[in-house]
């Protein structure tokens, strides 16, 4: 991603690629803003929230509202479950989706069918899914659960994790596996001993990408969860409709969730462009 | 070590059928090469050999032992592939060892056997390296000591010298030929490049879309090519083919090409062939030599040629003339001619030359 | 060499490894399908299954408000196809996504177009452009309402700065500045993902074209039309096609910003559903509806998605 195509060069009088500037910068200050904001708001005294003009620099911050957020509203409880849920899930989806990428890759399992129907999950619009998984999930006695929502989130990121693999695997050359075949190994060996430990870099970013989708992942939370099992972007049904209470804690919940996943995002850019477009297009 | 029989092979991928029928018997100790144009089937056979892929039809045979239904791993075989196929996250010692770990080896023994064959291949400073650290021979050579270190019934090569320099690659054809002096075991050897296959080959296995085209001792192949398409595929330059009419009568045989006629040797049988019939004579060009003394040696035909086009290569100077008015191509000495345009007198050594069916291709 | 020579012939032959269990057997001759039956059989369990259940349950009586489970044949369709809420939705929806998905391929290409020569700092500007994608809707539209919301959000006292007058916009209450407001949220989470896949894909457009171009002379806006509209077209029906797909699923946002109010102006068709299914307790209404819903998002997969991968991946 790092090659940059030489291109016609549009400038300014001073050789000073003027719109070039004026454009980054203008999208720049508007990505930044509502992180700053959201920011800002976490630290500032409740006083100051209908301060004219806004406070842009809180002059005492504060860390109260990050103390509510966790203990009064139960932030720390739908950190914990988020960290649970999502670390299950993506073990889980990692694992079950590099062992089908691999058959789909390597012996043509089930022909274009199986992988398509794979991949036709991902474009499933998840109320269809969800109204009568929680049906099923009150009958079976798992709704609210750990479990319940951890299968729930394998296989909403089992397509991504599929497809990553499979375009990776497919990219790395077989005869490695052939030669431990050869060398008296069984099939299940040489995926496990000379197939998977090259494709470790791929695992872990196929992993990286479903920890994210579990973590900021609010739909399925919201309809499969309550009072026990509920992950964190649902505590923020706490802070809807009460004119301006909660604004602090509201931000100070939303500071403390973006942590993770900005970071492992951030870390797994390389990958980032075959993550989106599920290994279609290669960054 | 063990011989090798082939029987009725074929292997389709759906509609395509990539080998045709093949029937191949390989005794033990042999160095078979299989040899062939792109395409042509040579590395699917080897594949199957090797149980890589399934067949479609017949059966392979090693030492006696029906091995259709085997796994790669039950039939004894090693192969050294193309890219090497070493394993990237081990190093050398563990890509050698790492067969005889699936034999649950004690690991004194393996330790032993790997360092012998490292001894034996002048590896053992790298055995501590990964093989990102090599260089591509050192790797060849690891990939090599990964099949010996097994002492396996059957050594596959899936064309290995492909990706190295040329000197790097006469460098290691000939280990592998001292390899096999030494250790004589059965080896299987998958090129398109012919110097490797006569170099290297107790037996050369050509191969054309899928069937065996001819088999046999190198220089009976490069000698008495079967076909117009062995005896293209064989020599460096190519072979020179000119197409033109049989003329037989009581005096002797001989061959029209356009208005210069070829007189075949005496004794040289064209049975079967009726006279007129349309021919290719095939004339190598070193068996084109520039005249000496007065008059040809007997079965030679002297030719009075202008030179066209001359390629020095130092040693030799590759010279093209019109003989009837086709090209044909000369091996002449270095000092033979000195420049484009001249006119010398050439012997052609019809004893030596190969004669096939105009309209099949096979040898007369 | 010699001495070498002696040590390898007196290596044994390793022989074959020893032979497997009747178990190993079986499962190395059915290893591929070992391999994907875990996670087919839990997209069966929890995907498939499902899906035939709600289709049996939009054909009978399952309402938390009315007792039994009778077989009512096409009536629970009937009731989504004429409830007037539901075309609304479904007209919002397509709204909604289509205004959002414009603005922002075209505000991503503009980046990615201004990003694809180096220049000093283009990592961290990277970096920071990417953010919104890792954030959880969630929290993009609860910031977006820290920022909107009168009187706390300090929009209005800019905007009021900037313009000179005395400004009064109820962003989440007020037809159209709502719509506005859930367009902006979108626009601000999603641009990135067009950014970097176009970026992706001016990249790869061979760079001795544009030289050759420059060579002819050829103007910049030339270029772009002739040389890089073709080159990216692939990757923009890409990158429209899979935001769109997700764009049509709109919840999360409205959830947090709207509430789908005032009133139902801002129900999307997830939103609807869920409203039908989860608070009113309809649930073979919601799950006919969300069968239709279905259909219309398979049509577009089937059409777009399966010719656009292929053509990709191979």
């Amino acid at each position: 991603m790092a090659v940059a195509a030489t291109r016609p060069r549009t400038r300014g009088r001073w050789g000073i690629p003027v719109g070039r500037i004026l454009l980054l910068g203008f999208f720049l200050v508007f990505v930044l803003i509502p992180l700053y904001w959201m920011l800002n708001t976490s630290i500032k005294p409740s006083d100051d929230y209908l301060a004219v003009p806004p406070v842009w620099f809180p002059s005492e911050p504060t860390l109260i509202h990050y103390e509510a957020a966790l203990f009064t509203y139960r932030g720390l409880d739908g950190l914990i479950n988020s960290l649970i849920i999502s670390l299950s899930a993506t073990v889980l989806s990692a694992l079950l989706g590099t062992l089908m990428a691999y058959s789909l890759a390597r012996y043509n399992t089930g022909g274009q069918h199986l992988s398509f129907w794979v991949l036709s999950q991902r474009f499933l619009p998840p109320i269809a899914i969800v109204l009568p998984v929680f049906l099923i999930y009150r009958n079976i006695g798992i709704y609210d659960t750990h479990i319940g929502l951890i299968l729930a989130y394998v296989v909403f990121t089992l397509p991504v994790s599929v497809w990553m693999m499979f375009a990776y695997f497919r990219q790395m050359p077989k005869s490695m596996e052939e030669a431990a075949l050869v060398d008296g190994w069984t099939r299940w060996q040489a995926f496990w001993r000379v197939a998977v430990p090259l494709a470790a870099p791929g695992i872990v970013a196929a992993a990286v990408f479903a920890f994210i989708a579990c973590w900021t992942e609010f739909f399925f939370a919201l309809l499969l969860t309550s009072r026990d099992a509920f992950t964190l972007p649902t505590v923020f049904r706490a802070f809807i409709g009460f004119q301006g209470a909660q604004y602090g804690e509201a931000a100070a919940l939303a500071i403390v969730s973006l942590g993770p996943s900005i970071l492992l995002g951030v870390l797994a850019q390389r990958h980032l462009v075959r993550g989106l477009t599920l290994g279609a297009v290669r960054g | 070590m063990a011989e090798l029989a082939i029987k009725g092979l074929r292997k389709r991928y759906g509609a395509y059928e990539a080998v045709r029928g093949i029937d191949l018997d390989i005794r033990d100790g042999e160095f078979t090469v299989l040899v062939g144009p792109s395409g042509c089937g040579k590395s699917t056979l080897l594949r199957t050999i090797a149980g890589l892929e399934e067949i479609s039809e017949g059966s392979i045979e090693i030492g006696g032992e029906v091995v259709n239904d085997y796994r790669p791993r039950d039939r004894d075989v090693a192969m050294v592939f193309q890219d090497y196929a070493l394993y990237p996250h081990m190093n050398v010692a563990k890509n050698i060892g790492f067969g005889l770990m699936a034999r649950k080896m004690p690991k004194a023994e393996i330790e032993a056997r790997v360092a012998a064959a490292a001894r034996m291949l002048g590896i053992t400073q790298l055995l501590d390296r990964l093989p990102r650290q090599l260089s591509g021979g050192q790797r060849q050579r690891v990939a090599i000591g990964r099949a010996i270190v097994r002492n396996p019934r059957v050594f596959l090569f899936d064309e290995p010298l492909s990706n190295l320099d040329a000197q790097l690659r006469d460098e290691m054809r000939g280990e592998i030929k001292r390899l096999h002096q030494e250790i004589s075991t059965t080896m299987i050897y998958v090129t398109h490049d012919q110097i490797e296959a006569m170099t290297l080959a107790d037996r050369i296995v050509l191969m054309r879309d899928g069937l065996i085209e001819q088999q046999g001792d190198p220089l009976e192949l490069f000698e008495r090519p079967a076909t117009t398409f062995v005896a293209g595929f064989l020599g460096s330059p190519k072979m020179n083919f000119l197409s033109g009419t049989l003329a037989r009568s009581d005096g002797g045989d001989a061959v029209r090409i356009g208005d210069v006629l070829l007189p075949l040797p005496r004794g040289r049988g064209v049975d079967g062939a009726a006279d007129g019939q349309a021919v290719l004579l095939g004339l190598r060009p070193e068996h084109l030599t520039r005249s000496q003394g007065e008059a040809p040696m007997p079965g030679f035909h002297r030719h009075e040629a202008r030179i066209d086009l001359l390629q020095p290569t130092g040693s030799r100077s590759y010279a093209t003339f019109r003989l009837a008015g086709e090209a044909v191509m000369a091996e002449l000495q270095a000092h033979d001619v000195s420049r484009p345009g001249e006119h010398i007198s050439i012997d052609i050594n019809m004893t030596r030359a190969s004669l096939f069916d105009g309209a099949s291709g096979r040898a007369i | 060499m010699s001495e070498a020579v002696e040590t390898t012939m007196r290596m044994e032959s390793a022989g074959a490894p020893p032979r497997l269990s009747s178990l190993a057997r079986w499962s190395d001759r059915n290893f591929k399908w070992l391999l994907v039956a875990p996670a087919v059989l839990l997209i069966l369990a929890l995907s498939i299954y499902p899906l035939l259940f709600s289709l049996v349950v939009s054909f009978i009586n399952y309402d938390f408000q009315v007792p039994g489970h009778a077989f009512v044949g096409f009536k629970n369709f009937e009731r989504v196809i004429f409830d007037p809420v539901a075309r609304w939705s479904l007209v919002l929806t397509a709204f909604l996504s289509g205004a959002s998905v414009a603005i922002e391929f075209v505000l991503g290409l503009a980046v990615a177009l201004a990003m694809v020569r180096n220049f000093r700092g283009r990592g961290l500007v990277m970096s920071i452009l990417i953010v919104p994608l890792f954030i959880s809707p969630v929290i993009v539209g609860q910031a977006w309402t820290l920022l909107l919301q009168r009187p706390f959000g300090p929009t209005n006292y800019v905007l009021s700065q900037i313009l000179g007058t005395e400004v009064t916009i109820s962003w989440l209450t007020e037809s159209p500045w709502l719509y506005i407001s859930l367009i902006v949220a979108d626009v601000w989470q999603w641009t990135p993902f067009m950014f970097v896949i176009l970026l992706a894909g001016l990249t790869a457009i061979p760079p001795n074209l544009y030289e050759a171009a420059e060579l002819d002379g050829v103007n910049a806006w030339q270029v772009f039309w002739a040389i890089t509209v073709p080159h990216l077209a692939p990757m923009m029906l890409l990158a429209l096609t899979f935001r769109l797909l997700d764009a049509i699923r709109m919840f999360d946002t409205i959830f947090i910003m709207t509430g789908g109010g005032p009133g139902t102006s801002t129900y999307t068709a997830s939103f609807y559903l869920y409203t039908i299914g989860f608070t009113q307790f309809h649930l073979s209404q919601a799950t006919a509806g969300s069968w239709l819903f279905l259909i219309f998002t398979a049509a577009v997969v089937f059409l777009l998605v399966r010719r656009l991968l292929r053509a990709e991946v191979t």
